[in-house]
């Protein structure tokens, strides 16, 4: 029993220290490294292509000249931004793909941040790195440091891409860094969100909140003439401010990378005061009585989707909204100019010289956030079976299709009331900008889209049944790869066999043209056969955990 | 409800080239309490998976009162089940995750419900996000008992409670026998399965080693006996019943008898015994013994 018992010596602190550091920076690259590649290629890509298209429209100098009176209009610009320098190839580019691409990648940018960081600690995963010797400070800042590396890739990939396409090493160089700083930005936000809220859910959904506080700003700075200073405070609106090819400024850059430095700092200061698995804003610990939604399965499905299903309305809501407020000015500003909607139809804007037409062809967007909405629930409800939330369920007496269906009945009901939030708000915008919608063309032109966004509810279905641990990506195939696939089929030239690939190119621009019957009733019911075939395999395979 | 409360029949789940269950048989008679034992990786989470129909498996069929364990809308009717490492909704209350588990399924008894709340010493009115581990499992377990299902499968329910909370599990465990219900009982703890188990299955490598009546299993160890002794070296070896015989120190030897003792002690009578120790091993030790380990002493 007295046997001496050797305990080796410790390695030196600074030692252990660091190669812990190592490992740690090593989990975070290995966390990051596959999406980034993506994102950048998907970056690359969509900016090579709009530089690409550039002679076609902007080469000619009638339609630069036209476009820049189009973009006279506060509006337009409210919407697309500020053009200039729209005769080069990195102010065209920039103008029509700088702003689609930054977003891309803060939104990209913010999921990951809050799934390695706060995802990491809620599910556990962090619990026996934090019991190491390195502080959970340390820890959160060695992933922020390296999350950052991200965006800095997919900046250079888009300033390579177009300095091949033709753009100016200046242009190029000032258009690579503003996207890069705005997604360090966005790094930095999601981080000291997940350092203030407790959940990963919460934390992303205050970050992109944020982000989309931030292109509103834009837009209000673009739109309204005395507020053009506004655009200082918005990430995008900086980026615009950078002006490639017209100016190359670095002051803008510089305040990005000041408010992400700043944003970073608070987010490690914020780590170091807080608890393991707390938020820096504490919660109500107790809570009696249940609420509702707790009476069947259905009912429990559809009290978990409220709350994304607010989110999601807020955001796509506020889009709409502004979007209805200039609804008239536009279309009133175009119909004065006549011969430009010719032109914007060029631009690639076409149908914007009626209300109806312009709300049509914004209704053409709709089935992408609504559809992303469709797959994160389901992506939720496969998440909550890997990690067990779901086995007291599943062990009730109630079949896997029942379980399947509820989460399929909540999604499909927080689509409808999506698209349903996306028409009262622009009628209202509308309405409140000059009036010229009724709120029944309204919710024609936006139900009109449903199929598309179920298509996605269905194919994420299919992955649920048939590849549980890509349900978001498979989901996202028919509306995100969908719409690129028509903007870059169309802008590159392909045949049309290319362009019919997209469920967007089979959607009439309801209300300006009354919808297409048939080919709504072909993707709804290629939505079903979806649904019902990743059912079935669900029924059939084991449960995940 | 037909036939005994589990009945596993040939049953072989693979994953790849990994065999988790091999060709299992088994059953568990109503009201029966059956301990499932077994190192880590032996397969009897994945035996719990398919009885619950969470997996298919490859060959044979499991059944619940004689309902296929894959019809989980009627076989769910008859168990109720508590999972190894129980994970809640982080955003619902203990209370609100007993009140969607009542309403998922028929025939909860809520007044025995908040009997077992309190005696488990539970506070339903937290989120379960703020739950430790074993508060997580008193809510999985105080769901279980109060459906009075009339099989209950539980997945090593008692790792994280803690000693008087496990004195209320098996004082719950021994009520529910008395009611007839029959209980399917994974775990590590031996002290538990032999305080309350009837028969205790064995499974090791996705095989079942052995199945005995708790204490049939414990009779089928040998007693060791250490003995001192002052005056010549007893003559055991090749004595009926006695096995190896290890010398200790200067007078004091220690072997193992199965069966009956009466020639060891005859032989022992003159050797002037100084002191005698006999000990019957628990049922950790058995168990070791069918893995090939000696027990730590």
């Amino acid at each position: 029993m007295s046997a001496p018992v050797r305990v080796p010596a410790p390695a030196p602190a600074p030692v252990r220290a660091r190669a812990a550091g190592r490992a740690v920076v090593l989990l975070a690259l290995e966390q990051v490294r596959r999406g980034a590649l993506v994102v950048a290629l998907v970056a690359a890509a969509l900016t090579a292509v709009v530089a690409a298209s550039h002679d076609r429209v902007a080469g000619d100098p009638a339609t630069t000249a036209s476009l820049r009176v189009l973009a006279g209009n506060p509006a337009v610009r409210a919407l697309f931004g500020e053009p200039a320098a729209l005769g080069t190839v990195g102010g065209y580019t920039a103008w029509r793909a700088g702003t689609v691409v930054a977003v891309l990648l803060a939104t990209w940018a913010v999921l990951v941040t809050t799934r390695t960081t706060r995802g990491a600690e809620e599910s556990g995963a962090w619990s026996l790195l934090l019991s190491g010797c390195l502080p959970l400070r340390s820890v959160v800042a060695r992933h922020l440091a390296v999350l950052a590396l991200a965006p800095l890739a997919v900046g250079a990939a888009v300033a390579v891409a177009l300095r091949l396409a033709g753009a100016g090493t200046a242009a190029a160089a000032v258009s690579g860094a503003g996207t890069a700083l705005v997604g360090v930005l966005a790094v930095a936000l999601a981080g000291l969100s997940a350092q203030l809220l407790p959940t990963r859910g919460g934390a992303a959904g205050a970050a992109v909140g944020a982000l989309s506080a931030g292109l509103l700003v834009r837009a209000v700075g673009d739109g309204v003439d005395g507020l053009s200073w506004l655009r200082w405070a918005s990430p995008f609106g900086l980026l615009e401010l950078s002006r490639p090819a017209a100016g190359d400024r670095v002051a803008p850059l510089l305040v990005l990378a000041v408010a992400a430095t700043a944003l970073g700092a608070a987010a490690v200061a914020a780590a170091g005061r807080r608890e393991v698995g707390e938020g820096l804003w504490s919660r109500r610990a107790v809570r009696r009585a249940p609420r509702g939604g707790l009476g069947s399965v259905e009912a429990f499905a559809l009290r978990r989707c409220l709350r994304p299903v607010l989110a999601w309305s807020a955001g796509i809501g506020a889009y709409y909204l502004l979007t209805g407020l200039v609804a008239t000015s536009v279309t009133g500003f175009l119909d004065e100019q006549a011969g430009f909607a010719g032109t914007a139809a060029r631009a690639g804007f076409g149908g914007l010289d009626s209300v109806e037409g312009f709300s049509a062809s914004l209704f053409g967007l709709l089935p992408v956030p609504v559809g992303a909405f469709a797959a994160a629930r389901l992506a939720a409800s496969t998440a909550a079976e890997a990690d067990r939330r779901s086995v007291l369920l599943a062990a009730q007496p109630v079949g896997r299709l029942r379980l399947l269906g509820a989460e399929l009945t909540a999604t499909t009901a927080g689509t409808l009331l999506l698209v349903s939030v996306a028409a009262v708000c622009t009628w209202a915008g509308t309405s409140i900008g000059g009036g010229g919608l009724g709120l029944g063309a309204a919710l024609r032109g936006t139900w009109n889209t449903l199929p598309v966004a179920l298509l996605a509810a269905g194919a994420a279905a299919l992955a649920v049944g048939c590849l549980p641990r890509a349900v978001v990506l498979v989901g996202l195939l028919p509306v995100g790869g969908g719409f690129l696939l028509r903007v870059v089929a169309e802008s590159a030239g392909a045949p049309a066999w290319v362009v019919d690939l997209s469920p967007f190119s089979h959607l009439a621009a309801v209300p300006l043209v009354p919808a297409d019957r048939a080919a709504g009733a072909v993707l709804t019911a290629l939505a079903l056969a979806l649904a019902a075939a990743g059912a079935l395999a669900h029924r059939r395979r084991d449960l995940l955990g | 409800m037909d036939g005994p409360a589990l009945h596993v029949e040939h049953l072989t789940k693979r994953y790849g080239d990994l065999v988790a269950v091999d060709d299992l048989d088994l059953e568990v008679g109503a009201g029966e309490v059956f301990g499932f034992l077994g190192p880590n990786g032996a397969g009897k989470s994945t035996t719990i998976r398919v009885v619950l129909g969470f997996t298919r498996p490859q060959a044979g069929r499991v059944r619940v009162f004689g309902v296929d364990a894959a019809d989980v809308v009627h076989a769910h009717r008859l168990l109720a089940h508590v999972p190894a490492d129980v994970a809640l909704w982080p955003q619902l209350t203990g209370e609100e995750v007993l009140h969607l588990l009542a309403a998922t399924r028929p025939g909860t008894d809520t007044a025995y419900r908040a009997e077992l709340v309190e005696r488990f010493g539970l506070d339903p009115s937290r989120p379960a996000r703020t739950y430790s581990t074993g508060n997580r499992q008193k809510v999985a377990l105080v769901a279980a008992f109060a459906t009075r299902a009339p099989l209950l499968v539980l997945d090593e329910p008692t790792s994280g409670l803690d000693p008087l909370v496990e004195q209320e599990f098996r004082e719950t465990v021994r009520r529910a026998r008395e009611d007839g219900q029959a209980v399917f009982l994974s775990s590590h703890q031996l002290a538990e399965v032999e305080a309350v188990c009837d028969r205790v299955g064995i499974l090791r490598e996705g095989r079942l080693v052995e199945v005995a009546p708790v204490r049939r299993l414990r009779a089928l160890h040998r007693a060791e006996f250490t003995v001192d002794f002052t005056g010549p070296a007893p003559r055991l070896s090749g004595l009926a019943g006695v096995g190896p015989v290890e010398v200790l120190a200067a007078g004091r030897v220690r072997f193992a008898v199965s069966g009956s003792p009466a020639a060891a002690l005859s032989a022992l009578a003159a050797a002037r015994v100084s002191a005698l120790d006999v000990r019957e091993p628990g049922l950790e030790e058995v168990f070791l013994e069918h893995f090939g380990q000696r027990s730590p002493r």
